[in-house]
């Protein structure tokens, strides 16, 4: 093996040669890069998605990259999509609050689609192609065909272009017919066509992964946007007896999949394959880019770096949320019953909240059971609660409103402090 | 009167799968004059929206992101977005100019996209800043000739 210095006076008669890493970006976009295909040694959402983007927007329009990646517990939510119906916030407030992110962070991400849980046992596959061919289930077959390869026969394609597992005849009958191993979200840009999707192979919180995708608001919300479809998920490997499974072979698989559908190089694919090494390196042939990438990518490629930013933004995260309401009782637009109240509130406690852009622009929130009175609290309130954003809507910061705008009077400190625990118990505060 | 400015987006879904999709330099931004409105002030308003062709490639839109008033955008820039079918598609201004507003009836109803693309479910309005640029826009029957090829 040559060293590296020397591997690199190669350059240009071989046509193989490894580049140093910060020449990813320049070798992403060059023209000539009509295959390209990178692993990721990084499992901060963040970057993931940001090199992927990059990878959108940068690379030349008629190349075929694939870029494959696997996250630490994450919940990531559709581009349209509203947080507090979707994903259980209390669990996932570690970007408020400060605390450290060891638990699953919440992102938003670029492309539509619904909410999904990923961990370090569940694979991301992003395919970035031209437009002009691009199909929604091209991609999902390919990555069948490759699961076929390690011995899941029981996986398909269906009509949300998402990946499941049909039940073996020995499981029990009251096993669903089918379980998602894979969920598909897409982003089509001008030329360009971005197809991403996990894949549930082995995720050790199968099991529990509901958790954090269950809202205790959902009884109280109606939100314009996207609503997730849910499905019973299952682990690729559950259908595995054989032992020898392995992330490494499904993406050596893939690889060897997007190699067929595109032609590409042999050089690059023996190149991506080898590509596990714990340290990031690239290749390049005339035509072809191959290797691993991580957060030096994001440390050096001001793109990147800007993309990582934008999506751990709190604007992004919660005010590009789209319109809704909250209420704890019914209203024209969302008449359905509601949960009954706790027992620590007065039966007359209304509490409703028009949001735009994750901001409060209307509300009505009141105690008393005569109406004029009411009508006084709630307007109160609303003088203090306009235009919060209701992600800085700490515990804290409910009370401390609702005291300013119902306090005083003939109302109750207790009751004040219930309805606070109780609006932001529900609301993530 | 405003004109009306459309920017393509094309795409092969699955029930137009089987077809190719017309090379993309040619599908760019198509324009049609309504009849008897040659003439413009001088800054022409212009309504972007998506094709008929695109908004049936595309699939049931489920929602639209309407730009800010005041926006600037240059040709080529988004001027919204639009999902369907778990797929974010940014729509592009095929002209450089101002928003004037976005179509609030979108907000309720995003599948007027899908039942009146270049009527009811136009997208944004803008002040165009150089009239001239909507003469370079294809108009319809060159536009049908691009998605035909």
């Amino acid at each position: 093996m040559l060293a590296p210095a020397l591997r690199s006076t190669f350059r240009g008669i071989r046509h193989n040669s490894s580049y140093p890493v910060h020449q990813f970006a320049e070798l992403a976009r060059r023209p000539s890069s009509l295959h390209q295909i990178y692993t990721s040694l990084s499992t901060d959402p963040y970057v993931n998605l940001s090199i992927e983007h990059f990878l959108l927007q940068n690379t030349p329009d008629q190349s075929s990259v694939l870029f494959l990646y696997a996250n630490r517990p994450c919940v990531v939510i559709g581009r349209n999509q509203n947080p507090w119906l979707e994903t259980d916030l209390r669990a996932l407030h570690n970007d408020r609050n400060g605390a450290p992110e060891e638990e699953a962070v919440f992102v938003r991400r670029r492309s539509g689609g619904g909410a999904v849980f990923h961990d370090e046992g569940n694979l991301n596959y992003s395919v970035i192609s031209p437009r002009t061919s691009f199909t929604r289930d091209k991609h999902a077959e390919m990555v069948v065909r490759a699961l076929h390869g390690v011995g899941a026969t029981n996986t398909s394609v269906n009509e949300r272009h998402d990946i499941v597992m049909a039940r073996n005849e020995s499981d029990d009958p009251d096993e669903p017919l089918t379980r998602k191993v894979s969920g598909s979200a897409f982003k089509l840009t001008r030329h360009r066509a971005l197809h991403h999707g996990t894949c549930l192979l082995d995720s050790p919180n199968i099991h529990d992964l509901g958790k954090y995708l269950r809202s205790s608001a959902r009884g109280y919300i109606q939100a314009k946007g996207v609503e997730s479809v849910r499905s019973p998920v299952g682990n690729v490997s559950a259908s595995l007896a054989d032992s020898f499974f392995s992330m490494q072979g499904v993406v050596g698989g893939i690889i060897e999949q997007f190699a067929r559908l595109y032609g590409v190089n042999p050089d690059a694919v023996l190149r991506a394959q080898r590509a596990h090494a714990n340290e990031p390196e690239v290749f390049a042939g005339d035509s072809w880019v191959a290797g691993t990438v991580s957060e030096v990518q994001g440390e050096q490629e001001p793109d990147i770096a800007k993309g990582i930013a934008e999506l751990r933004s709190l604007e992004w995260k919660y005010t590009q949320t789209p319109r809704f309401t909250f209420s704890t009782y019914p209203i024209e637009e969302d008449p359905r019953e509601r949960p009954p109240l706790p027992a620590s509130l007065p039966s007359s406690t209304r509490a409703f909240l028009r949001l735009q852009h994750g901001a409060v622009v209307e509300s009505h929130i009141s105690i008393s059971s005569d109406d004029s009175t009411a009508v006084e609290e709630a307007s109160r309130v609303h003088a203090v609660l306009n235009g919060q954003k209701l992600h800085e809507m700490t515990l804290a910061r409910w009370s401390e409103i609702l005291k300013q705008g119902l306090g005083g009077r003939d109302v109750d400190d207790t009751v004040v402090k219930e309805l606070a625990r109780f609006l932001g118990g529900l609301l993530g505060g | 009167m405003s004109s009306v400015a459309r920017a393509i987006r094309p795409f092969a879904s699955r029930v137009l799968a089987q077809k190719p999709i017309a090379p993309i330099c040619q599908a760019s931004p198509a324009f049609r004059f309504p009849r008897g409105t040659r003439s413009f002030s001088q800054s022409p308003l212009a309504k972007i929206g998506i094709t008929d062709y695109a908004a049936q490639s595309l699939g049931d839109v489920v929602y639209v992101e309407l730009p800010e008033e005041g926006l600037d955008v240059a040709a080529g820039e988004p001027v919204g977005a639009v999902e369907s079918v778990k797929s974010a598609s940014d729509v592009l201004s095929p002209v450089a100019g101002k928003v004037i507003g976005g179509n609030s009836l979108l907000e309720d109803k995003a599948k007027t996209i899908n039942e009146s693309p270049e009527g009811e479910g136009w997208i944004a309005e803008i002040e165009v800043a150089d009239a001239a640029e909507l003469d370079a826009l294809l108009d319809e029957a060159a536009y049908k000739q691009t998605i035909d090829a």
